[in-house]
């Protein structure tokens, strides 16, 4: 029987519907196996990296990733929100995308929900978090894995945000190191990932 | 057996891999399997990721030793979890190392592993994540829900949960005996046999 012979059926299948309109800067590394769908804009910034099976939807809003992101597989931005909370239903109907800053990491797994979801500059969203529809990270955040983020929930500055919930503040003042060692990792993702922007364009 | 039963859902190797045809293996010319390991729908195996720094290998880099993901005998890898190497700053550049899994090692649903060692007989369970550069020794249960956290060594027969992980317990005496995955491999594949009760 020749099934190693049958690699391609590994590969996905084409996502359904058209394309979604993207604007890639020309540096970007992004993996075949990414799935992009939606109707806005998806926006991605110089020398970011999207790994396989990274998923993009922009059918609630647009989508917007910074300069040296790191997406990596399984995340999920622009996902419909799960649920409204009771006090404030209005928030399900807030229009608006995913923005992520620049040089921000979503690490495996990671789900930001649509609606004016902002992730801050340099924060790191940790493997399989939940970032709810409208919340607003601030700049160089850190979620430990597994972490929650409600809708509508505005994080400060330099929070991390680790244990099931409890916060405190980085004071570490290591920005500009994990903005090098950041750079550094796209630069070795450039060469094991092969891109292809075009498939998308 | 008719013969269009042919195209099963896994695909089983002549060192009696099982491997789902719907695993997502990614990079497979750096992924080593040792046999008889099973790997399950949705799965996800980052074998891309491979070491890029040079190491000063003085047996003359031997063809495929550049692995990034290694994995022992009688392996599981339930439905959804996902293996990746661990990345560093090593030297001056950023690399990824290998991630290396004992015998015997089952993987709950859901689970992402980054360590750099997962030793023989070890269980995670489901939506654990274990963090870059752990080790993992031998005879190790990960309890479910667990997060543990990058570096993190933890040492043989503990009983590790939480968020962050603490070991929490030992493995009783005698306890070993339930690492035994021999009569799951036998009980997945294309004709399954039922687990003995």
């Amino acid at each position: 029987m020749s099934s190693s012979n049958k690699r391609q059926s590994v590969l996905p299948r084409m996502p359904a519907g058209p394309k979604a309109p993207v604007n890639f800067s020309s540096s970007i590394t992004i993996a075949d196996s990414a799935l992009l769908a939606g109707k806005h804009t998806i926006n991605i910034g110089s020398e970011s990296v999207v790994h396989p099976r990274a998923r993009l939807d922009s059918a609630l809003g647009r989508i917007t990733i910074g300069r040296r992101c790191v997406v990596h597989e399984r995340t999920s931005l622009g996902a419909a929100p799960a649920s409204a909370p009771a006090s404030d239903p209005t928030i399900l109907n807030t229009q608006g995308g995913v923005t992520i800053g620049d040089y921000a990491t979503l690490e495996v797994g990671a789900v930001v929900e649509a609606g004016g979801t902002v992730v801050g500059e340099g924060c790191v969203v940790g493997i399989g978090c939940r970032i709810g529809s409208g919340a607003k990270l601030g700049k160089h955040c850190t979620l430990t894995p597994l972490s929650e983020i409600q809708p509508g929930e505005e994080v400060p500055d330099f929070t991390v945000v680790y244990s099931n919930g409890t916060r405190r503040l980085d004071r570490r003042g290591i920005t500009e190191l994990k903005h090098k060692a950041q750079a550094r990792q796209i630069e070795v993702l450039k060469r094991l990932i092969p891109s292809n922007p075009t498939k998308f364009q | 057996m008719s013969r269009k039963q042919v195209k099963g859902e896994y695909i089983e190797t002549d060192t009696g891999n099982k491997v789902a045809r719907k695993a997502i293996l990614i990079g497979t010319q750096h992924i080593m399997l040792g046999g008889k390991t099973v790997i399950q729908a949705e799965a996800m195996i980052r074998g891309d990721l491979a070491r890029t720094a040079q190491v000063p290998s003085s047996s003359g880099a031997a063809p495929g030793s550049n692995t990034a993901v290694a994995i022992g005998r009688y392996c599981f890898l339930s439905k959804g979890c996902c293996l990746r190497p661990p990345g560093r700053i090593y030297k001056g550049s950023f690399t990824y190392l290998p991630l290396r899994l004992g015998d015997h090692v089952f993987i709950g649903e859901g689970t992402v592993v980054q360590a750099a060692t997962v030793g023989s007989h070890v269980h995670i369970g489901q939506k654990v994540v274990v963090g870059e550069f752990a080790i993992i020794k031998d005879y190790v249960r990960v309890l479910d829900g667990s997060v543990i956290p990058a570096n993190m060594v933890i040492p043989s027969f503990s009983i590790v949960a939480g968020q962050p992980a603490r070991i929490v317990g030992e493995v009783p005496e005698g306890g070993h005996e339930a690492f035994e995955l021999r009569e799951l491999y036998k009980s997945v594949g294309n004709n399954p046999q039922p687990l003995p009760v």
